[in-house]
């Protein structure tokens, strides 16, 4: 009868470092205000929580101004109209002894209304209060946990009997008392959030301020729990009503002859046999004022994203393979380019474009718009540029395993002349791993925690070899040997919480490599890994390309990387390649103003003797997808931008080998010599950019000389 | 993990003595002395004072409470103030009633709710949006309410199953399972609605994890995908929610066994503490406590169990 004491899934550890991390600071506090117009609107789009919230309006509205209106006193008998249905004089029927079931299910609302409100209050506040205590001190977190573990495995309804035994059945009391047992499951909801939100620094710049444990808890932890304590509070007021019904149920209400739903029901259950309509209206109003209550907790909780997930859903696969047949279907005009480079292990990307799915059918926001790229075999191919400029939107889209709501909406993907982006996924499962591998950037989070690495390994060689068990087993040992692991056969017995992320990343490389590709898709694979352990990587997939003879497209955003490893490189910024070319041809001369800028940006990129005094910076941000030009996507930052740039820039040869540049002043850049400044950009020479006013007509035209 | 399942034991142990002490205080704060509750309205005060001296109410809380405590160990519970039969021997047929009852809804909803949890959260799309309104709608349903549809619908409408009364296992093992089967299904419904939204919850929280984009892209078979990683990811907080589930569907038992006319301890509870019988009460919420202790007890470390982080250390 309390099952549902902690209703909200307890949020992980994930959960709340992800709530820590995205929010900062600064963000967090001026968003304190926004919290409750946040929750309002929130509501407000829900239409149950909208009808949930009319309905309990309506309700106590309805009670409280019963006497007034209610056709009939709750006592009234009616003789002459016993256990009737739904009549003229009474809309809902009577009961055994001819009383109106409207109005005996109207003088009940408000105190079952108010008795649960009285419930929420104690536990939904001591949850909280104690929830701010053990948040706010360690000794007292684990005190209190330890208690709150021990209420909520006690058998509540039991003791809640046992409770009504003692002290009768006085039903404000014995809420509240029902509330405090609730207070652990609240207290457990809440604990995580209010420990998150005192680990924020600004708590730690409030201490160091001289604000009190006290101070801190209302000022700064309170705000931020507002939301959970409406949801939980909404929760638990229906919790409560359902507890109470059953409490008069079983012959616990209110003393007779007051009228109580669980009572009414009680009374209902009696006549199945001859009057079943007796249960229906009572039953729906409960009903109705629980789902209400839910409702309105629902819109206002955090609903676990169906759309973040990397294997979508049925449903949205098949809306997938809806749009991948309308990409094969479309007539692809480049097809006789594709016919010309049909090479084993060749990697054509041929105006690529991928984009948000819009609501319905339209489209929304492109992401990478009209990218090529070649990677012949053998090659090491890098995608360079800062994050947010679609580097790895392209890169998963090599293996069909764009995140959910993003699809490929133009273009080719040809792998050894087949475009795999119109290729199903039932196909593409027959290129992943065998064909086309990938390492992602974080090596722990890329292996499952529940499984050996051996396991994992194994399981992959069997699949993708056709190997038997003991074989693959040797494989697998052979694969981790060939990645650099030393100690093989221990790993292998190992879980990926064992092991470190240099380590990790190895076996993660072991497992792209189980299915002995042709290509390699690595996103970012030492960004999260020490310095020292980023070289071996890098050298250790050196030495793979070299020995295997598979080509690798690298995502990354360090140039030293580029350097180090890549053949070609292809820059990318906001969705576009504005250059490529050969690796030592763009990191010598670079035509690019954004490739210029990426190299006096980057401190590694210059030697110790001609370090300048002061590193360049690229002023402002790369734009949001929404907010990108029609004309070169980078004027809005470039020192060098001129009225030219307002037009659309298209993909030119820049003069240096085969390398190609998407800037109009390429040329001019070139012959001049023209270098990033490092200083603050002169106030001349800054495109003043404004949303509201469109750049061409803004522009100035700068002396460059 | 020797240690921790030490430490478990200890906690439970602790908990049953808490709610032994509470049990205890709450039974001596209900009107009415043991004898007058024994003899009755029309007994003389002389004879009430006897008696009470008799069961050695006036002596000191604390020897009284260790008094029982001691009996409590050796499988005593006192005697019924009431009928004055052994309340052990009582609560000892009563306890399969409620058992049968918990243990069947606790199974029922957990099988009805992982499988509309897991489909609503793998099917997604059309099927999502009508599974979670079915949940929904069923969370706000009361237990005896539904109960009673049942009765109307299985019992009134079509004679499948009785409308009431329990048939011990021994006297005849289908007869019964058709006698829980009401019951068990009137608890299961709310449980089940509970756990699939846990189900559904943590299989999309486990399909967010970046290890699912691993194993796609070594062509792991969606069907293993799902239901081998994802779901075995998502059994952790699953198994926990079951566990909060048995207790509620326990308590809950005193619902069903009011509305079935069960004679299981719910029914023990409700007529003790309605009739002020003390002894009675404070066995029935101890030996409640020790039941749904050491199944959450088990339960838990089952969760454990399937945590490698926690197995290993």
């Amino acid at each position: 009868m309390i099952p549902s004491v902690a209703p909200a899934p307890a949020p992980t550890a994930a959960d709340q470092a992800a709530s820590t991390t995205s929010a900062p600071a600064p963000r967090r506090r001026a968003a304190k205000a926004a919290i409750t117009k946040a929750s309002g609107h929130k509501l407000l789009a829900s239409p149950g929580a909208v009808a949930g919230l009319l309905w309990l309006a309506v309700l106590v509205l309805a009670s409280l101004t019963a006497p007034l209106w209610l056709p009939f006193k709750t006592e009234d008998q009616d003789f002459t109209a016993v256990l009737s249905g739904p009549t003229a004089a009474h809309w809902l029927g009577t009961d055994e002894l001819g009383r109106d079931i409207l109005s005996r299910i109207f003088a009940a609302a408000a105190g079952t209304l108010g008795t649960s409100l009285i419930t929420v209050i104690v536990g939904v506040g001591l949850g909280t209060l104690l929830a701010m205590a053990a948040a706010g001190a360690e000794r007292t977190e684990a005190v209190i946990s330890r208690s709150t573990e021990i209420m909520m495995s006690l058998p509540g309804t039991v003791i809640i009997l046992a409770v009504i035994g003692a002290v009768g059945t006085n039903i404000p009391l014995i809420m509240a008392i029902l509330g405090i047992l609730m207070s652990a499951g609240i207290y457990r909801v809440i604990l995580g959030q209010a420990k998150s939100l005192q680990s924020q620094l600004y708590v730690d710049a409030a201490k160091v301020d001289g604000l009190g444990p006290l101070g801190i808890s209302v000022r700064h932890v309170l705000p931020g729990l507002a939301n959970t304590i409406v949801v939980q509070a909404a929760l638990i007021f229906a919790v409560g009503m359902l507890i109470q019904a059953g409490l008069a149920f079983i012959g616990f209400g209110p003393p007779l002859p007051q009228p109580s739903w669980g009572g009414m029901i009680q009374g209902a259950s009696q006549h199945v046999y001859d009057a079943p309509w007796m249960m229906v209206p009572t039953g729906a109003v409960l009903a109705l004022t629980v789902l209400s209550a839910n409702a309105i907790g629902n819109a206002l909780g955090k609903a676990p994203n169906a759309a973040a997930a990397h294997l979508p859903s049925a449903a949205a696969r098949r809306h997938r393979a809806a749009a991948v047949a309308a990409i094969a279907a479309a007539p692809a005009s480049k097809d006789a380019d594709a016919q010309e480079a049909p090479g084993q292990g060749t990697l054509s990307v041929r105006n690529l474009s991928v984009g948000v799915d819009g609501a319905g059918t339209g489209n929304g926001v492109a992401l990478v718009t009209g990218v090529s790229f070649d990677v012949a075999p053998g090659t090491v191919l890098g995608l360079v540029g800062e994050s947010g400029c679609g580097k790895t939107m392209t890169a998963l889209s090599l293996l069909g395993l764009l995140p959910s709501g993003v699809s490929v909406r133009g273009g080719q993907i040809l792998w050894n002349g087949r475009n795999i982006a119109a290729a199903t996924d039932k196909d593409m499962e027959g290129v992943r791993g065998r064909d086309i591998a990938l390492i992602s950037q974080e090596p722990m989070r890329a292996l499952d925690p529940m499984f050996t690495v051996g396991y994992q390994l194994t399981a992959a060689i069997r699949r993708l070899r056709g190997m038997g068990k003991a074989e693959a087993r040797t494989e697998a040992r052979n694969l981790l040997e060939k990645v650099g692991i030393v100690d093989a056969q221990r790993i292998l017995k190992t879980y990926p919480h064992q092991i470190s992320g240099g380590m990790a990343q190895r076996v993660a490389i072991a497992l792209a490599l189980s299915g002995q590709p042709r290509l390699l898709v690595a996103d970012e694979p030492t960004t999260a890994l020490d310095v020292t352990v980023q070289a071996e990587i890098l050298s250790l997939l050196r030495a793979l390309v070299k020995d295997t003879g598979m080509s690798v497209v690298m995502v990354t955003h360090d140039l030293g990387v580029v350097a180090d490893i890549c053949d070609q490189v292809a820059v990318m910024y906001a969705g576009q390649v504005v250059e490529n070319g050969k690796t030592a041809a763009i990191l010598d001369s670079p035509r690019h103003p954004y490739t210029l800028a990426l190299l006096a940006a980057d401190p590694h990129a210059n030697d110790a003797d001609n370090m300048p005094e002061r590193l360049a910076t690229i002023q402002g941000q790369v734009p949001q997808p929404k907010d990108w030009p029609a004309g070169c996507r980078f004027a809005a930052r470039c020192q060098f931008a001129g009225s030219a740039c307002a037009d659309p820039v298209p993909l030119l040869a820049s003069g240096t080998g085969e390398g190609l540049v998407r800037c109009v002043k390429a040329d001019q850049l070139a012959v001049e010599g023209m270098d990033w400044l490092a200083t603050d950009v002169p106030a001349a020479r800054l495109l003043p950019v404004s949303p509201a006013t469109p750049q061409h007509t803004t522009v100035i035209e700068k002396d460059l000389a | 993990m020797a240690l921790f399942v030490a430490k478990r034991l200890l906690m439970a142990l602790a908990t049953v003595l808490v709610v032994a002490v509470l049990a205890f205080l709450l039974v001596h704060a209900m009107p009415g002395s043991p004898g007058a509750v024994s003899l009755g309205a029309g007994a003389s005060q002389d004879a009430i004072d006897q008696l009470n001296q008799q069961l050695g109410w006036n002596d000191p809380l604390f020897s009284q409470f260790f008094r029982w405590l001691g009996d409590a160990v050796q499988g005593n519970l006192g005697v019924s103030l009431i009928d004055g039969r052994s309340v052990s021997t009582d609560l000892a047929d009563r306890l399969p009633v409620t058992a049968s009852l918990a243990a069947g809804a606790t199974v029922l909803s957990a099988i009805l709710g992982i499988a509309l949890g897991v489909t609503a959260a793998v099917r997604g799309g059309l099927l999502d949006q009508v599974i979670g309104g079915f949940v929904g709608l069923l969370v706000a349903l009361p237990a005896f309410w539904v109960g009673i549809v049942l009765v109307y619908l299985f019992a009134v409408q079509a004679s499948v199953f009785p409308a009431t009364g329990y048939v011990p296992f021994e006297v005849s093992p289908q007869d019964w399972a058709m006698s829980l089967a009401l019951p068990v299904i009137t608890l299961a419904v709310g449980g089940a609605a509970f756990i699939a939204r846990q189900t559904r919850a943590s299989m999309l929280e486990a399909l967010q994890q970046e290890h699912i984009r691993t194993l796609r892209a070594t062509a792991t078979p969606t069907w293993k995908i799902l239901y081998v990683h994802a779901l075995r990811y998502a059994s952790l907080p699953i198994v926990a929610g079951i566990a909060l589930q048995f207790i509620g569907l326990f308590g809950g038992s005193v619902i069903a066994e009011q509305l079935f006319a069960m004679p299981g301890l719910g029914q023990a509870v409700q007529t003790s503490v309605s009739t002020h019988d003390a002894p009675a009460v404070q066995g029935v919420v101890v030996i409640a406590t020790v039941v749904v202790v050491a199944v959450n007890l088990v339960l838990e470390l089952a969760t454990k169990f399937l945590d490698p982080k926690l197995r290993a250390s």
